[in-house]
């Protein structure tokens, strides 16, 4: 891998919940990498670390040990309050039950993560306006979340995470409330708008459908990562 | 961001409400029950807003202005002869039944002011003068008389009607406003010398010495002389107001009752607004967590929840004070209960409020606190 290319730079990570005899050792001394550009699944079986990881990239967690570098800030250096101010600047979330708050509308829930950087109403608006259309959504703007379908929602998520153009995409999960062509539409509208120069999307996922959308394929189990690779039906090139 | 906040809570709006009727209801109780403590208060001084005068001069055991024990007549000279002392005047105050033409009796409440000065006279004449009392059997009513003697009569008690009070004849050659006073009776004025006549004989029958400080001295100080130099007691309108309250406050239940009406007030606002702001913020957690994971502080959030407790707290308490105000108003209009509502109980009230809103929001704000942005990873 070219040094340039590496955006996340994971080194050693530990991560143990609980103490004594109900200690779960979750990551135990994890590297991992990932590409400018790419979108990267971490696949595994349940209660293999991968949502741990993925926790850990985003900053959302703390870890034991071990060296953490996102788009060359290192989070293991990093302050509670400078995590916060880092995610909101530079993390887009999709979460598996897409998170939307169900009594803002479907525009103001997009608004959201650019009111958090300080972005005045009115452009936040006009953005979220403008990031719906975009996910071919702009027509439910003033709904509630709960009257539009769940492959909708996870739409409103997407836009949710774009809007502030963040340069990493944590998804977690993003298929596995919706039924397969649904959850295929979202994983071709992820791949389309989210990727590009400078940005990475990470999917941690177990949904062996949407396998196809991924550049590359980080495998764990057991706290580790037990294989990286290319996914064979797709080129890096073709990017 | 707070706009948000916001609409997040009048969106859920069973909870909204819940939170808008608590609060509202604590600030109704509090404001209105304290109204109708302060008006009882208020009431207790009513001999005081009655009868003005400057110095007080009592028995040395009368505490409080409801109060009489009568001393002797020449205790009006001896206090006339105090330095510091203007004037002093004699006047008597006492409760009487006033016979109705249907044969009933009514309590009322007989003053009777010193002939020459008419010092303690009404302070509001709707009709006649107050000179007119030096007319044999003259007395002046207030409006309460004029409703509650008017009982079983063609026509309301005017001027120039008669009435008996203890089967001697009572002339009325005017009709006054009074403040209401703590028994709740009528005032009847009449000259002091015609009030010893209404009034059944005892051996003592001077209840108050009215008096002034001479030019020079103040009220506190004149009051001071006659209380060493007489040994009868001596209060200048303030301090005998005050201590008419601690009285009340000492020696009846009135105070701790009304308290713990309002103490309660206070409580069930912070347990059903502690409550259902704390559902409220339970049910969002994990919106907050995913606000969390998006980047907002923790200040920003604390601030957010701060503000829907306090906007919730806010029209709760408009809702409760706008409540109160209308019962008082109408407690007013009918006489009773007493209500009076000083600058210092919405204000109280609304500190209190704001207390509440405190405590329920400080619960919800523990738990966002510590709420892990990572939260919203688990499924």
């Amino acid at each position: 891998m070219n040094g340039l290319d590496r955006v996340i730079h994971v080194r050693g990570v530990t991560k143990t919940f609980g103490k004594g005899d109900a200690a779960v050792h979750a990551l135990k001394g994890v590297d991992f990498d990932a590409r400018g550009g790419e979108l990267l699944m971490i696949v595994g079986p349940s209660g293999c670390g991968k949502t741990t990881l993925l926790s850990v990239i985003a900053g959302t967690l703390g870890f034991d040990s071990g060296e953490v570098e996102v788009f060359g800030h290192s989070l293991h250096t990093m302050s509670q309050k400078q995590l916060t101010a880092f995610r909101a600047g530079h993390i887009g979330f999709i979460f598996q039950s897409f998170n939307l708050i169900p009594t803002l509308s479907v525009l103001e829930n997009v608004t959201v993560p650019l009111l958090i950087n300080g972005v005045g109403l009115k452009e936040a608006e006009d953005r979220a306006r403008a990031m719906l259309e975009k996910v071919n959504i702009g027509k439910r703007g003033d709904e509630r979340p709960t009257n539009l379908s769940g492959g909708q929602q996870q739409r409103v998520a997407i836009a949710r995470a774009l809007i502030h153009e963040p340069r990493l995409i944590i998804c977690d999960e993003p298929t596995s409330a919706l039924d397969k062509d649904t959850g295929q539409r979202v994983m071709e509208l992820l791949s389309s708008v989210a990727r590009g120069p400078g940005r990475c999307v990470i999917v941690v996922t177990h949904d062996n459908r949407i396998f196809n959308f991924a550049d590359r394929m980080t495998e764990m189990d057991d706290g580790r990562v037990q294989r990286v690779h290319e996914n064979p039906s797709k080129s890096m090139a073709g990017h | 961001m707070y706009r948000l906040g916001l609409k997040m809570l009048f969106a859920d709006r069973a909870k909204y409400i819940m939170l808008l009727s608590g609060m509202a209801f604590a600030a109704l109780l509090m404001t209105q029950q304290g109204g109708v403590f302060v008006g009882i208060i208020e009431w207790t001084k009513g001999n005081l807003k009655n009868m003005r005068a400057p110095i007080w001069v009592v028995d040395p055991k009368v505490e409080q202005v409801n109060e009489v024990k009568p001393m002797r007549d020449t205790d009006v000279s001896r206090v006339r002869s105090i330095p510091g002392v203007a004037w002093a005047v004699p006047m008597y105050w006492g409760i009487l039944q006033a016979r109705l033409v249907d044969g009933t009796f009514k309590p009322i409440q007989l003053v009777g002011l010193d002939n020459a000065t008419m010092v303690g006279r009404p302070t509001k004449m709707i009709e006649g003068r107050v000179e007119d009392l030096r007319i044999p059997n003259a007395v002046i009513i207030d409006d309460l008389t004029v409703k509650r003697l008017s009982v079983g009569r063609a026509k309301p008690l005017g001027m120039g009607d008669t009435f008996e009070m203890n089967d001697k004849e009572a002339r009325i050659v005017g009709i006054c406003q009074t403040e209401k006073s703590f028994f709740g009776y009528p005032y009847i004025f009449s000259t002091y010398e015609q009030a010893l006549q209404f009034a059944p004989r005892t051996r003592k029958m001077l209840s108050y010495i009215l008096a002034s400080p001479a030019e020079g001295w103040t009220a506190d100080q004149a009051a001071q002389q006659i209380r060493e130099k007489t040994g009868l007691g001596a209060y200048t309108e303030e301090a005998f107001g005050e201590s008419t309250v601690k009285w009340f406050f000492k020696n009846t239940g009135i105070p701790i009752s009304f308290m713990t009406t309002i103490i309660l007030g206070f409580i069930v606002g912070v347990a059903v607004a502690g409550q259902t702001f704390y559902s409220f913020i339970l049910e969002n957690l994990r919106h907050f967590g995913a606000l969390k994971a998006m980047g907002a502080s923790d200040g920003l959030i604390t601030r957010m929840v701060l503000l829907q407790a306090f906007t919730v707290g806010i029209i709760g308490y408009g809702i409760g004070l706008g409540l109160s105000v209308f019962i008082g108003w109408k407690f007013i209009q009918m006489g009773q209960p007493p209500f009076a509502l000083p600058y210092q109980l919405p204000l109280g009230s609304f500190v209190a409020v704001l207390l509440i809103c405190t405590f329920a929001s400080l619960l919800g704000i523990r738990q966002v606190r510590k709420l892990e942005p990572a939260v919203v990873f688990r499924g």
